[in-house]
């Protein structure tokens, strides 16, 4: 009985301290922000560009891990690497709509429109739609859609080096990638600061996530369990 | 100087949203397994 007690103690407490130490991070990254200095052709707008470029890494990194958990599921059988998938998908999707939405708020400022056909944009609009079709697939579309899901994260992978080079390889108003490699040092101490606390945070909503979809797989084997011992008892 | 605000208002409320979806999951989840809990004890008595 007092285990029963403890537990959901224990868990908020953790949920609490990895929220804590989240939000530490986001602190420092804001000030930060904050202290940097302005640049010269776009000015305060240009701000967005210290949570926009970590949520664009996050999106890539998120589909990296969801095609790597989808591949070890479709060849190796590895309920596990499904599980991943399906934790890793969720995140894409989060932070896939992040860059979406703040992306076309900095364009409006800089372009003088939201939204501009080009490249960049649309690979980067298709792998979040991919994701989305992953995320819609396995919410709805039971225990056969498994497969069908995983294959799409290994489409929505090949679609990576298109997001991330489609500003070398085709004409595009979208600012290239070697554009952190030229911030003045403020800047640069700002975004690898804004970066790091992204990808902590990354973490911890990953942990929290796969924890959770860990728990829920055990519990369908305990249930199934003793539903037999039910039956065996009646 | 609204676009920076509105830009990281979203994020940040995205991300908000997120981790209260989990953590209402987690609950749920604490639930069942105290459902599950339940039943092994009515097994074993």
């Amino acid at each position: 009985m007092a285990t029963m007690s403890t537990q959901p103690q224990t868990s908020a407490t953790r949920f609490l301290a990895t929220c804590a130490v989240t939000a530490a991070l986001f602190i420092l990254a804001c000030k930060a922000i904050i202290d940097a200095p302005q640049e010269v052709t776009m000015g305060f707008v240009q701000k967005i560009f210290y949570f926009h470029v970590p949520c664009a890494w996050l999106l890539m990194l998120s589909t990296l891990v969801c095609a790597g958990g989808s591949v070890s599921y479709l060849f190796g059988g590895s309920e596990r690497g499904d599980r991943v998938a399906t934790c890793a998908s969720e995140l894409g999707v989060l932070f896939g709509l992040c860059v979406l939405v703040s992306g076309p708020l900095w364009a409006k400022a800089a372009w003088g429109v939201y939204w501009q056909w080009e490249a960049r944009l649309t690979s980067s609009l298709l792998l979040w739609l991919m994701l989305v079709a992953y995320v819609l697939a396995r919410r709805y579309g039971g225990s056969s859609a498994r497969q069908l899901a995983a294959a799409l994260a290994l489409f929505a992978a090949i679609d990576i080096p298109l997001v991330y080079f489609s500003v070398r390889f085709f004409r595009s108003i979208h600012p290239n990638n070697t554009v952190v490699a030229t911030l003045v040092p403020g800047m640069r101490g700002a975004f690898w600061l804004s970066l790091l606390a992204f990808t902590f945070l990354w973490t911890v909503l990953f942990s929290a996530r796969l924890s959770a979809e860990n728990a829920h797989s055990r519990l369908i084997d305990l249930e199934m369990l003793i539903d037999q011992a039910e039956e065996k008892k009646s | 100087m609204k676009m920076v605000a509105m830009a990281y208002g979203f994020i940040w409320l995205a991300v908000f949203v997120y981790v209260a979806l989990v953590s209402r999951r987690l609950a749920r989840l604490n639930g069942e397994m105290d459902e599950a809990r339940r039943r092994i004890d009515q097994l074993k008595s």
